[in-house]
Formats: structure tokens, sequence, C-alpha cells
């Protein structure tokens, strides 16, 4: 049995359903459940157990992470501050903060950028530290617009780093071109 | 340019960095370490700091109004 426990991760917004997708088109053992139904937000679902509220039962430590060892599982970041002692292989994702606002404004209405732009990027660096300082956590930094770029190249470098599981082909078929429209001007030309 | 100075690291560590990197978006082993250590040190001082009570709570009121929390 595999000895480790796969996690999506990422702000809110960066592409964590998208990498999901991406996984389970891949041939990825990937664990989800129909709590959380698709909608104008993410049309092709969320991927999520537990609707979404994972971060609770990790909080609460009710989480049984035993019970999805060799399964992808997805958990914001946030969560991950409250992850077990364990073995973890995590696709970590980010995006432009300013494109992740924008995507969490359609979701949950207006946002003051500016108090939560740099607590958003703290978490992010928080999270990012906290994941190289464990001895359990091995993880690979994503980035949503180079996987809309270039689903293939990004998709075959996550493939790598989880040891050659995925269909790299059926995988890339996830990426929505479509996708494109959203990120902004500046990033279009990195 | 930001003016640059030589680091040595382990060629083992280096060869291990060429391989991650070899199809992603950097561009070189020096511009990936770069990435990781300003993620890391970049503003170190709040980075040491844990968050405090009034950010835990706005973190939190985004993850409930977003739905991933109760």
């Amino acid at each position: 049995m595999d000895e480790y426990n796969y996690i999506v991760s990422g702000l809110e917004r960066s592409g964590t359903s998208m990498m999901m997708q991406i996984l389970y088109r891949g041939g990825a053992a990937v664990a989800f459940d129909k709590s959380r139904k698709p909608d104008v937000n993410n049309p092709k679902g969320y991927f999520e157990l537990e609707g979404g509220k994972i971060i609770n039962r990790l909080m609460e430590g009710t989480f049984p992470m035993e019970r999805y060892k060799g399964k992808f599982i997805k958990i914001t970041a946030y969560g991950l501050k409250f992850l077990p002692e364990g073995k973890y292989k995590i696709v970590y994702m980010t995006r432009n903060l300013d494109e992740i606002m924008d995507s969490m404004e359609k979701m949950s209405g207006p946002i003051d950028r500016q108090a939560e732009k740099p607590l958003l990027d703290k978490l992010n660096r928080y999270i990012i530290r906290l994941m190289e300082k464990r001895d359990d956590i091995d993880y690979i930094i994503v980035k949503y617009n180079d996987v809309i770029r270039n689903p293939k190249k990004e998709i075959a470098r996550v493939n790598e780093f989880l040891g050659g599981m995925l269909d790299v082909d059926s995988a890339a078929k996830a990426v929505d071109p479509k996708l494109y429209r959203n990120v902004r001007e500046g990033d279009k030309n990195e | 340019m930001q003016d640059r100075k030589e680091i040595e690291i382990p060629s083992t560590l280096a060869k291990k960095i060429e391989e991650r990197i070899k199809d992603a978006s950097f561009k070189s082993v020096s511009e990936y370490i770069t990435y990781v250590l300003q993620e890391i040190i970049e503003n170190s001082e709040d980075e040491e700091e844990t968050f405090s009570e009034e950010e835990e709570e706005k973190i939190k009121e985004r993850l409930r109004a977003l739905g991933y929390l109760d």
C-alpha cells in the first residue's frame, strides 16, 4: 500500500480544483464526494470531501487521514497548518493574488483588497515555509498560469514529482483553454 | 539587474534541482533557488511571527464566505 497521503493545496481560487481534475483525468487515485455540487464558480466541480469543510475536521483532530493513504485529497492552504504528523506529497498551487481576489469576489462578494492582499500573501508564504520546514512533507509548487499556458509541460513536471503515476496526455485534457481569459494582462507576457 | 553573488551548494543538490526544473518555467538552478529563498526569507520578520488573533479571524471569515469553514 502507498505510504503517502497526497494533497492538492494552495490558496482558495488558486487552481486547486483544476489540479484535482488534472490528476483525476490523468489516472491518479483521487478522493472526493458530491457534497459540494458544481456551480458557476467551478463548473467542473470542486473535487472536495465533506463539502470542503476538511479544515474544521483537521482543526478538531478528527479527520481520518489514514483512510486516504495513496489518494489525493484537496486541503486548501490554511488547513495545512493543522496537518497531523504523517508522510505527505503536496502539489501546491500558486496564482497571481489579484486574479485570486477577482475570483473570490465573483464567488463571495466584494473584498477589501488593501487589507486582504497582504494577508493572503502572508498566508501563502507562511504555508510554503511550513512545508519547507517539515521533514514529513515533500512538495512541488505549481504556478496556475504556467498550467494554463502549457498544460503538458507543467503536468509532466508534476508527474515526475509523483513518480510517473499520470497519463499526461489525458490529464492535460482537463485544462480548459478558456481559463486563459482570466489571466491578467501583465501575466500573459511574463 | 541586481548585483549577484556566487554561492556554493552540493552538486548532488544542484543535480536534483536541475531535474526538478528541467521542464518548468525556471530558466536556471539559480533562478529556482532565488525564487525559493525569496519565498522563505523575504519579509522574514513577518514570517517569524505567527498570525495575530485579528489576522486569524480575517482568514477564517474569508474561508467561511467561500464555504471552506463552518
